[in-house]
């Protein structure tokens, strides 16, 4: 049957963050851990393995399967850190100010010549005023609502990545773009 | 890769309607909390209160960043019934009640797409 865990509440679950923990759940699982937190809305928690080969691993288990928490240890100083930082901050950008400078250009230049309207915004690059693309400019740093957008956008900057891989300021021959006039008259507006 | 297999539907329920994701069934109703409580002692002191308040801020901001850095990436499900499936993690419903994964991997092919209920979840785990 279910333990009293998820009853707990956020005063005793935090007493538990950044403590080295076995969690038993279901039927004979058994995971061990630094807990990192527990979700206040399902009870899950969420614990942080650091690999010797210098990986981190994450388990999360859920709530409603949570057995039992025993508690092994408290962390030190440094691994605390380590929990508060070492993964969870946002990717950040580790291109210098004028390398940004002539990728953003490039990205630029390439979705001009498929006839995509791109204005720059600061340092990003705003398509069609529906999507978004952050630095490194790449295929994963474009955001939209708008799925169709998106999907043509990437699948762009994809070709260009593939077609010069390591010179980010050489801008590609001309390739028939894929936002052809007819095809962008049918997206939504 | 493997070929997708075409989309698996769940038999529908009793009341014709749902596949296991009805609000108003009554299995959601008695597995599925959707509203949190105050603790007992948080109700009559407003300085316990507040710092209940922010202890569960503080846990579900680290929570949600969690969710947010498992985006995109491979993760192992560890189900109940010793099943363990993998797929590449989309995102979650407000109450972590469904995850959305693509590229689930099942012993009878892959799903492109497809919604996982937490309630049959016990465990899941990726690599940062």
């Amino acid at each position: 049957m279910q333990c009293g865990w998820p009853l707990l509440g956020p005063l005793q679950w935090i007493r538990y963050v950044n403590k080295q923990v076995t969690v038993k759940a279901g039927k004979d699982e058994e995971h061990h851990g630094w807990l990192l937190t527990v979700d206040p809305v399902s009870a899950s928690v969420v614990l942080v393995d650091f690999r010797e080969d210098g990986g981190t691993s994450v388990q999360v288990v859920m709530g409603h399967a949570v057995e039992e928490v025993q508690v092994l240890q408290e962390a030190d100083e440094e691994t605390a850190d380590r929990l508060r930082t070492s993964f969870l901050s946002p990717r950040t950008c580790s291109l210098d100010p004028e390398e940004l400078r002539m990728r953003r250009r490039s990205v630029r230049s390439w979705l001009e010549k498929n006839r995509v309207p791109v204005e720059e915004e600061g340092d990003e690059l705003r398509v069609a005023g529906v999507l978004t693309i952050r630095a490194p400019y790449g295929p994963e740093d474009c955001f939209s609502s708008n799925q169709t957008v998106l999907d043509r956008v990437q699948r762009l900057i994809q070709n260009l990545i593939q077609t010069q891989p390591d010179c980010p300021g050489l801008i590609p021959e001309h390739k028939p773009g894929l936002m052809n006039p007819s095809i962008r008259a049918q997206q939504q507006p | 890769m493997a070929t997708p297999v075409s989309v698996l539907r769940l038999p529908k329920g009793p009341d014709s309607n749902s596949r296991g994701f009805d609000p108003k069934s009554p299995r959601f109703i008695a597995l599925c909390r959707t509203s949190i409580f105050t603790s007992a002692a948080s109700e009559v002191d407003s300085v316990e209160l507040q710092r209940e308040q922010q202890a569960r801020s503080v846990l579900r901001e680290t929570f949600l960043r969690c969710l947010l850095s498992m985006t995109n990436k491979k993760v192992q499900f560890h189900m109940y019934e010793k099943v363990k499936v993998e797929a590449t993690f989309g995102a979650s419903d407000i109450d972590v009640l469904n995850f959305q994964v693509s590229d689930l991997h099942t012993p009878i092919g892959v799903q492109k797409e497809a919604l996982i209920r937490s309630q049959d979840v016990i465990s899941f785990t990726f690599d940062v």
